[in-house]
């Protein structure tokens, strides 16, 4: 069987840390070959033998869509606003922005067709990070274009570490389900190969923010680490309540 | 004799069910002397790890991967189902559950089965019935074709009839529900009630309408629900007209919040656009 093999060496791929403090390091991740799991599906004749998820996988799958799903609803809020006040002085940066905000709104609709699909529920401060979201981006637009990009890399430093997280644990689960002789199954190799695709645009946004100057805002290291502190924080209350 | 065995003994021994205690009670006392006797076919009854599901509610729903096992063990479903049917002559009572102990061929009931005695009938019912709607709505017709609120109506009567059976001990049921131990199981088995209803109708909204969609049916079910209990009319129409003007109700204050939100955005985008004519760079 092809995907086993594939699936521990990829596995082994994304345990590399993610340093970004070297823009190779960066590049490294943000070129992950996309795994052979799409195109090496085979139509099985026999049912696959799948397992049952246990209540701990439930509860760790359920988290991680609603915190995915409040990522990207923050991500194209916060691009939503900071268009328009960046635009104004930095006409050029137009292709830049509707580019990553259309790719954003792909990744919400995603979440949103798998929360629907895997009855998950959304985020209970959904209303508060909307309100936040809207703030930091039509707020770091004014401060202008090295800052709105500083945040761009501040978030997407967060969510491509948070995307990887993910990754690593659905394919120490699926790892495991080999090893006891189940299949993976379409709907989680799906799933993973999803995850890193949005992992790889994200890294992506950093690179074209970075590319823009990021690292001119002053003071860079204070506010990438306030958005930073910000985004873990997030992240970390999304995925409980 | 087991003190449970000289339980269920006093249970059998009231008035109400002297004609069971009538057969059955030789048949007692011969196994009585010997301890807790189990059907040859069943396993132990083993505890499920229950605990930390319940404390995530809405946990992911796999569409490919094998469903999880019932929240009742074989022999907890065996013992429930048979008591069920004493449901509409002695009601959610301890009375019912040694009677189905008995046709379920125990000849005890271990306390350490049902802990939570009345109450274990109770959530077998609010169980069975919420997950046999999936099943009932492909016997709804034109389903297909209803809007999304037709649907939710249709199964929420469905699940209302569901009731039908033991609408006269329904009301010594809620009152079992409300009390302090229950309560929290109780509300859960109806938010639950209300997320399956919006799921099987089709509604896919993961925003903040997936909480008020829930929340108002909830309220709406439970309400129903409570009229039921003390409707006489054929076929509880009347209950049918309640559950359809409280639908319309919420139906309204569903348009006036998103009114309010749609007049709300609309005012701060336009005000934005009128301090940027004015060249205020935001
Ligand atoms: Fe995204
Ligand atoms: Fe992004």
């Amino acid at each position: 069987m092809a995907p086993t093999p594939l699936l521990l060496r990829s596995a082994a791929a994304t345990s590399t840390p993610l340093r970004l403090t070297t823009s190779t390091a960066r590049r490294l991740l943000s070129t992950t070959p996309q795994p052979a799991a799409s195109t090496g599906t085979s139509t099985n004749e026999t049912k696959p033998k799948l397992k049952p998820l246990t209540p701990s996988q439930k509860a760790f799958l359920s988290s991680a869509l609603r915190v995915n799903q409040a990522g990207e609803l923050a991500a194209t809020l916060i691009y939503t606003s900071q268009t328009p006040p960046l635009l104004r002085r930095e006409p050029h940066l137009r292709p830049l922005m509707s580019h990553m905000y259309e790719q954003e709104a792909a990744h919400l609709l995603t979440f949103n067709t798998l929360l629907a699909k895997h009855r998950v529920r959304p985020t209970a401060l959904y209303p508060l990070w909307s309100v936040l979201a809207t703030g930091l981006g039509w707020g770091t637009a004014m401060m202008g274009k090295e800052a709105a990009m500083a945040c761009t890399e501040a978030v997407e430093t967060e969510i491509g570490g948070h995307y990887n997280g993910q990754i690593r644990t659905l394919l120490e689960m699926v790892g495991q389900w080999e090893a006891e002789g189940y299949d993976v199954g379409e709907e989680f190799r799906e799933l993973i190969s999803t995850l890193r695709r949005i992992r790889d645009e994200e890294l992506e946004h950093l690179d074209h923010a970075v590319e823009h100057d990021a690292q001119k805002a002053q003071p860079h290291w204070l506010l990438t680490g306030v958005i930073r502190a910000g985004c873990k924080g997030a992240i970390w209350v999304s995925e409980r309540v | 004799m087991p003190p449970n065995c000289a339980a269920v003994a006093r249970l059998l021994l009231r008035p109400s069910t002297a004609t069971a205690t009538a057969t059955s009670c030789p048949l007692r006392a011969i196994r009585a002397a010997s301890t807790l006797v189990r059907p040859p076919t069943s396993a132990s009854p083993q505890t499920t790890p229950r605990s930390l599901s319940q404390s995530h509610p809405r946990p992911y729903h796999s569409t490919t991967h094998p469903p999880p096992p019932s929240p009742f063990t074989p022999t907890e479903s065996a013992i429930l189902s048979a008591s069920y049917a004493h449901v509409p002559t002695h009601g959610f009572t301890p009375s019912s559950l040694a009677l189905g102990a008995r046709a379920a061929g125990y000849l005890d009931i271990s306390t350490s089965i049902f802990p939570e005695g009345a109450f274990s009938l109770i959530k077998w019912h609010l169980y069975t019935q919420r997950t046999a709607l999936a099943g009932k709505k492909d016997s709804i017709a034109g389903f297909e074709s209803m809007s999304l609120t037709e649907r939710v109506e249709a199964l929420t009567w469905e699940r209302l009839m569901g009731n039908g059976e033991v609408v006269g001990r329904w009301q010594e049921a809620l009152a079992i529900m409300a009390q302090p131990t229950y309560v929290f199981a109780s509300v859960k088995e109806l938010a639950e009630l209300a997320d399956e209803i919006w799921y099987l109708a089709g509604d896919v909204s993961v925003d903040p309408t997936w909480y008020t969609k829930r929340a108002s049916l909830s309220a709406i079910y439970a309400a129903s629900e409570l009229f039921m209990t003390n409707d006489r009319s054929p076929d509880f129409s009347e209950t049918w007209h309640f559950l359809r003007r409280r639908l319309a109700e919420a139906g309204e204050i569903g348009d006036a919040t998103r009114s309010v939100r749609e007049w709300l955005s609309f005012t701060a985008s336009a005000g934005v656009n009128v301090l940027r004519s004015k060249g205020v760079p935001i």
